[in-house]
């Protein structure tokens, strides 16, 4: 078993009924955050936990911890668990320095600003460094993003879009998601025609709804 | 571990016990803005149903407590409109009641009733050594109720039971909120309220809950419902008791709604994991509680971007409160509590209508129409931060801080309010939709446009509209509930009414095209016209 995996299943044990609110579990639950950046892991529930714990405990809020959580939250996107992170943060915790630059972040990648997270993306590697494929999460996001947009897409555009990858890097992402060049330069991405076409509502009355009145009607 | 916070919740409630003298005595201090009543003026009437709802306890005369429990609204509008009932002291005074024990049970819920009225009807609300008084009434009622060593044989109308949990969590919500205003305390209450950092704390209450919740097994007897099978068969000796059933059930209703005044909108749907929302049940027959799960589960939705699923759930039940709404006339507080959230669940459907337009029942979009709801979404769908602001502001719950602010007051604390930072949450999403809307308007003009031309017009430059495009579809495709049990689960969807794709520099738009529906309309007004026709034919002239 992975080391993560084995720490999840730990975890979730010491997080049921009114465990939860253990202020005890806060080193573990810390200890498991830092392991989620080195391992590339991810579990939302017990980083809520321990915001929560910290919501209950300000005196033991550790703002590095939480950046990392917020940072966690960011690799995966599309998921909204970025917002229910900041819902448990407090307004002075909001105030720090780094938070606001994570939240800055975060508003780029929602508003699908990519080039320009890209392009700003050193600025921030004091913070990055320290999560294990955090670029490569983000691009997974952008993929999902571009598939849910484009029938087929060019190919320069998808190479910005991802953070102005090279060649190889490119050729791998196409194929894990099975996109194919289909002409220079252009590269095929879903057929959206099925999915998203005019709907057309017209009524339908169902028979329940009209057997009360006709039965009234005798 | 588990065992120790069930100790640490026993020394409360002994505590209780003990203190219970001492507040007596400041009582008497603050006796008069308690509204204290003279012993020799409790009306006959009211004499009479405090006599007969002690017979009703001490005989565990299940028909006639739902009566007497309805009379206390009718006694209360009669006699204490604003002024508080009979201490219990006076009970004992006018030989109402025995000291001698027999008639402890009956004088706990006669408090519960007592200060859950003071709360309500008081003027100047309840004193500190009330809210104290009144925790430790209620960790009497739960410690009878939880640490009896067989299943007590007390039986409640499940109306009671939902607003003993109801009251529970509101005298907790107001607590925090009045310790958070420091500014307005003398320094003998500030003493008071440093004295006692262990009353209305969080963990308590939640610690109540959670052991109300374990001791029923209504977890597992709701996985059996819901699978058709038979509750009894796991509910256990207290379980299959109706008393621990239903407060159970209320419980993970109490705990929706405390994790989302804490802004915990993930617990606070998960803690109904086993309750199939979609769908009715035994369960759901109390109308308070099924609105407020309604209202707190959209709220926590829209929190969560799943506008699809909080629209669903506020149609939901806005179309089972238009059908019922006749129960609700009557003016009482409750029923003044069920309105106001019926208009605050309008506003937030109003807000996830105009950041997520679908289409929704009848009915109820009828009511959205109205002038002030429709004054408002258009002012929203314009992008006015004032008007979300206020919207929100009116119909979020009232968010609250689960520790105590620093109560040494020399210092200028500056814990701002919760209520800020879930509006600024809020807000942040709003500004990130921004350009949704807009560009949502120019697109259903259009079945097919290139990108170029589309970003001129709005005047923008090619990658800026390129985003602004993708941002559209992301934030238009939500996790949204399809199957199952848990609230949680889901799949991405796009249920927006307008939807488009690129392929290439094209932008291929679909939009929903929607047909009168004269059917709907002919079969609304059949069934007025039959139920005027009914009404009319009971009237004797």
């Amino acid at each position: 078993m992975e080391p993560t995996e084995a720490k999840r299943q730990t975890v979730a044990s010491m997080l049921r009924g009114i465990e939860r609110y253990n202020p005890e579990n806060i080193h573990t639950l810390e200890q498991y955050v830092e392991l989620q950046s080195r391992e590339n892991g991810y579990d939302l529930e017990a980083n809520l936990a321990l915001l929560k714990l910290y919501q209950f405990t300000p005196g033991t809020y550790q703002s590095n911890i939480a950046c990392q959580i917020l940072l966690k939250a960011l690799t995966n996107l599309p998921h909204t668990d970025f917002v229910l992170c900041k819902c448990l943060l407090g307004q002075d915790q909001m105030e720090d320095v780094n938070i606001k630059r994570i939240m800055y972040l975060h508003d780029l990648l929602e508003m699908c600003q990519f080039q320009t997270f890209w392009t700003e993306k050193h600025k921030y590697s004091d913070l990055l460094s320290g999560i294990k494929d955090f670029s490569d999460s983000i691009r997974k996001y952008v993929c999902h993003v571009t598939a849910i947009t484009y029938q087929n897409i060019e190919k320069h555009v998808l190479q910005q879009l991802l953070g102005n990858i090279d060649e190889n890097a490119l050729q791998g992402w196409m194929n894990k998601y099975g996109w194919k060049e289909i002409e220079d330069g252009l590269v095929s991405i879903a057929s959206q025609e099925d999915t998203v076409k005019t709907k057309n509502i017209t009524e339908k009355i169902d028979f329940d709804s009209v057997a009360g009145i006709m039965a009234a009607c005798r | 571990m588990y065992n120790e916070f069930v100790d640490e919740y026993d020394s409360y409630a002994l505590e209780g016990t003990e203190n219970y003298h001492y507040a007596d005595r400041i009582d008497g201090e603050y006796g008069e803005r308690g509204g204290h009543y003279p012993t020799y003026s409790i009306p006959e009437e009211v004499k009479k149903y405090i006599t007969y709802f002690r017979d009703a306890i001490r005989d565990g005369n299940v028909y006639d407590i739902p009566s007497l429990y309805m009379d206390f609204n009718r006694l209360t509008e009669e006699y204490y409109k604003t002024q508080s009932w009979p201490v219990v002291e006076d009970l004992y005074g006018n030989k109402l009641v025995e000291q001698d024990g027999m008639d402890d049970i009956f004088l706990i819920l006669y408090k519960e009733l007592y200060y859950r009225h003071i709360y309500a009807r008081v003027q100047g609300g309840p004193t500190i050594p009330q809210r104290f008084e009144s925790y430790y009434n209620y960790c009497s009622l739960f410690n009878y109720i939880l640490n009896a060593d067989t299943p007590v044989s007390l039986e409640l109308p499940n109306q009671w039971l939902w607003e003993i949990i109801d009251e529970f969590i509101y005298q907790f919500q107001s607590f925090s909120q009045f310790r958070s205003k420091l500014g307005k305390k003398s320094e003998p209450e500030i003493e008071m309220l440093k004295e006692s950092p262990k009353i209305w704390n969080v963990h308590s209450v939640l610690n109540v809950l959670h052991c109300l919740v374990d001791k029923s097994n209504i977890n597992r007897q709701l996985e059996v419902y819901t699978s058709g099978g038979d509750p009894d068969s796991v509910a256990g000796e207290y379980g299959r008791h109706p008393l621990y059933k239903m407060l159970g059930y209320f419980s993970l209703i109490g705990l929706l709604r405390l994790h989302s005044l804490l802004g915990d909108y993930y617990q606070a749907i998960k803690v109904l994991e086993n309750i199939e929302l979609n769908k009715k049940s035994m369960y759901s027959r109390v109308p308070a509680c099924q609105i407020t799960t309604y209202y707190y589960v959209g709220f926590a939705y829209m929190m969560m971007r799943r506008y699809a699923d909080a629209i669903r759930t506020f149609s939901n039940i806005l179309v089972y409160i238009q059908r019922t709404k006749a129960m609700f006339q009557t003016r009482n507080y409750q029923n003044d509590q069920i309105n106001k959230q019926t208009e605050q669940m309008y506003t937030l459907l109003a807000i996830c209508m105009v950041l997520h337009p679908q289409r929704i029942d009848e009915a109820v979009q009828s009511s959205l129409r109205e002038k002030t709801l429709a004054e408002k979404m258009s002012r929203m769908s314009r992008n006015d931060t004032q008007e979300f602001t206020a919207c929100f502001t009116f119909a979020c719950p009232k968010f609250l801080s689960p520790v105590p602010p620093i109560l040494d007051s020399t210092s200028t604390s500056t814990r701002r309010e919760p209520f800020q930072q879930q509006l600024k949450v809020f807000l942040d999403e709003v500004q990130q939709q921004q350009q949704i809307s807009v560009m949502r308007s120019y697109l259903k003009l259009y079945t097919t446009m290139p990108m170029e031309k589309m970003a001129t017009f709005q005047e923008m430059s090619e990658t800026d509209f390129r985003n602004a495009l993708l941002c559209f579809k992301h934030k238009m495709r939500n996790i949204t509930w399809t199957k199952g049990t848990s609230g949680l689960q889901g799949d991405f969807q796009s249920d927006s009414e307008v939807d488009f794709f690129i392929d290439r520099n094209m932008i291929h738009i679909a939009d929903t095209k929607v047909a009168q529906r004269y059917g709907d309309f002919f079969i609304r007004q059949i069934h007025k016209l039959e139920e005027v026709n009914r009404t009319l034919s009971k009237v004797k002239v």
